[in-house]
């Protein structure tokens, strides 16, 4: 039996004498969703419902010049056509995000990226409402989109921002951390310096369920119920409030059962706010619920760095210090769902589980034609992109030293004595045994046998 | 159009539009919403239901399509209170956690042990191919498929030796038993 065969055996046999937390355990859930009845946003049903869809760009970068919504309203099952010029004579057609930036709710000036929502349609039944998307006339005078972040800084790229005051570039915030004369000064001295250029590609989390809403607004008492496929329905609620001048105590968000959110149904989207103007101004419940093309397109994504990391170190494999400049793509509105205070989440743990002298990062972030976003999945926050930087940055440390990666790592870990650690970026490590839990993780993977199996450079020559 | 369908064994007609979608036609004119709209381009297969007896994904089955037959939903799964043990396979192996993808998975799970009682790792993976989990990884989904043919193999020799018992044969019980333990 191998080790992983050992250990497969050993949680499946003595489930019932493991501690609460690390054995099977049923949900209290399961017996509705085996049975077919969990109650998702799109169960939702009420009576004179009305459905909600969403015109969506079709370009990356466009000035809308006119946008004719007669034929639509003709439409039979039709009750109501709303565009972001109607939507900004109530001074709803812009919306504030969770990261300090406004997020047009519907396009009014120019649309900035491809699925960015243009108008919407309430009718009958949502077959119907998708029949007059098509009745709608956009002209659009299509601009020049900035797709590569790479070069969104440079002179002549047209800026897509200008809705902001004064704006005359695609910079979106500056944030950096640790000691840029620390940092400098160790690696000017080190013996070993490695460099590496890493492009972290944006992601979607795609859950199963798409995003959606029904919203019922109460005329007579001014109260609004809105379902929604939310994670953060009390961030939401207050949201709204802020947008639909209603106060907070006569809205209440229900988040019902949730088809995966991954992070990506954090942040507020213009759908939702759609559906509760809607019920507003038809007097009726309205369901929006998107489809899977225009969840890839316009909801919240992940990753999208470009990232250089450099690392200083001693020819005997010491780490001295890393230092890293990395360029984040933020689509065209920065509407990233982060819970912390820092504009690049938690990146900040770029430094890993090593015990090192100095670190210091610079991180731009820039606006491009991009559905925007900025972090999904609650799990990350930007850790994901700093563990990827590390962890290739000390395997391209392993390859130029001629070591093993797994040796150089053992050699640099923060020890057991040195808890509580702090960072040179500033953060408290309570407590942690690194050694042993990689020796273990070895021993799972078998890596004595990996290396014999796929030794070193045998990956890049196959 | 007027359309007659099976749906879990009872007899169903509803008015519709000629484009009507099967999956609309289960949640929104029927009310059954345990099938769920995921892609409806044919690739996610959290709409899988069944179509005389076949997988079917449900957002690319026209409801007309369905016209006359005997059409098979997660809510059809339970049997006079029981559940299905595929259903008790994906809570005992935890094969579900948000619960989305799970009607068509266990849907497709029921038609592979109807069609093979054993299947092997390959066969289950193949099977659920056309279906997408986002939560677990599918690792628990294939424990809870190979949960439940198991309690199935047990359940049928349970049935044979009760059969044997009552005919007298029981030598015949005895190697089923060895198989399926």
């Amino acid at each position: 039996m191998t080790a992983a065969e050992d250990r497969k055996a050993q949680v499946f046999e003595d489930n019932d004498h493991k501690p609460v937390g690390h054995g099977r355990m049923l949900r209290k859930e399961d017996p509705r969703f085996l049975r077919g009845k969990g109650h998702y946003v799109d169960d939702v049903q009420l009576p004179g419902m009305l459905h909600l869809a969403i015109l969506r760009s079709p370009v990356a970068h466009a000035r809308i010049v006119n946008i004719d919504t007669t034929a639509a309203e003709a439409h039979p099952k039709v009750k109501a056509v709303v565009t972001g010029a109607a939507l900004a004579e109530q001074g709803l057609a812009w919306m504030p995000t969770l990261s300090n930036d406004v997020q047009a709710v519907l396009a009014t000036d120019k649309v900035r990226f491809q699925g960015q929502e243009v108008a919407f349609v309430v009718a009958e039944d949502r077959y119907a409402a998708r029949d007059a998307l098509e009745l709608i006339d956009v002209e659009y005078d299509i601009l020049d989109p900035v797709i590569d972040a790479r070069h969104a800084l440079d002179p002549s790229a047209p800026v897509i921002r200008d809705d902001l005051e004064g704006k005359t570039n695609n910079h979106c915030f500056d944030w950096e951390t640790g000691d840029k004369a620390a940092t400098d000064a160790v690696f000017a001295a080190a013996p070993v310096v490695v460099v590496q250029d890493m492009v972290y590609p944006r992601v979607h989390p795609a859950p199963m369920e798409t995003c959606g809403a029904v919203a019922d607004y109460e005329r007579i008492d001014g109260k609004l119920t809105l379902w929604s496929t939310t994670q953060a329905p009390h961030a939401h609620r207050t949201l709204y409030a802020i947008v639909a001048g209603l106060p907070e105590h006569k809205i209440r968000v229900i988040s019902p059962d949730i088809g995966g959110g991954f992070g990506g149904k954090v942040p507020i989207y213009p759908g939702y706010v759609c559906a509760i103007v809607a019920s507003i101004v038809t007097g009726k419940p309205v369901k929006w619920m998107e489809d899977r093309s225009e969840n890839l397109i316009s909801t919240g994504f992940a990753r999208d760095y470009v990232m250089r990391g450099e690392i200083a170190a001693t020819t005997e494999g010491k780490i001295l210090a890393i230092r890293t400049d990395v360029l984040a793509d933020h689509g065209a509105f920065n509407a990233a769902a982060t819970p912390v205070k820092y504009p690049a989440g938690f990146f900040g743990v770029f430094t890993g589980s090593y015990d090192i002298e100095a670190a210091f990062c610079k991180v731009t972030a820039v606006y491009t034609n991009k559905a925007p976003g900025g972090v999904a999945y609650a799990c990350s926050i930007r850790i994901t992109e700093a563990v990827y930087l590390v962890e290739r940055l000390v395997n391209c440390l392993a390859d130029e030293l001629e070591m093993d990666p797994t040796e150089l790592r053992i050699k640099n870990f923060i020890q057991p004595e040195q808890f509580p650690y702090t960072t040179k970026t500033g953060w408290v490590y309570d407590s942690g045994n690194y050694e042993p839990t990689m020796r273990e993780a070895m021993r799972i993977a078998e890596y004595d046998e990996l290396r014999v199996s796929r030794p070193r450079g045998a990956r890049a020559a196959s | 159009m007027k359309v007659s369908v099976i749906v879990n064994g009872a007899p169903v007609a509803a008015d519709v539009e000629d484009r009507t979608l099967l999956v609309h036609f289960l949640r929104d004119h029927l009310g059954l919403t345990g099938t769920h709209w995921g892609c409806d381009t044919s690739n996610c297969g959290t709409c899988v239901v069944w179509m005389d007896g076949e997988p079917v994904k449900s957002c690319t089955v026209l409801a007309a399509m369905a016209g006359g037959r005997d059409v098979r939903t997660v809510e059809g799964l339970e049997q006079n209170g029981v559940l299905d043990p595929v259903q008790q396979g994906f809570t005992e192996c935890h094969g579900l956690q948000c619960g989305f993808c799970t009607p068509g998975m266990m849907m497709t799970a029921r038609a592979l042990l109807d069609r093979e009682p054993n299947p092997s790792e390959g066969e289950i993976r193949e099977a659920i191919s056309g279906q997408i989990c986002r939560c677990t990884g599918y690792a628990t989904i294939v424990r809870s498929i190979q949960w439940a043919a198991a309690r199935e193999a047990a359940a049928a020799v349970e049935d044979d030796v009760a059969d044997a018992e009552l005919t007298g044969a029981s030598a015949t019980a005895g190697s089923v038993s060895g198989e399926a333990s």
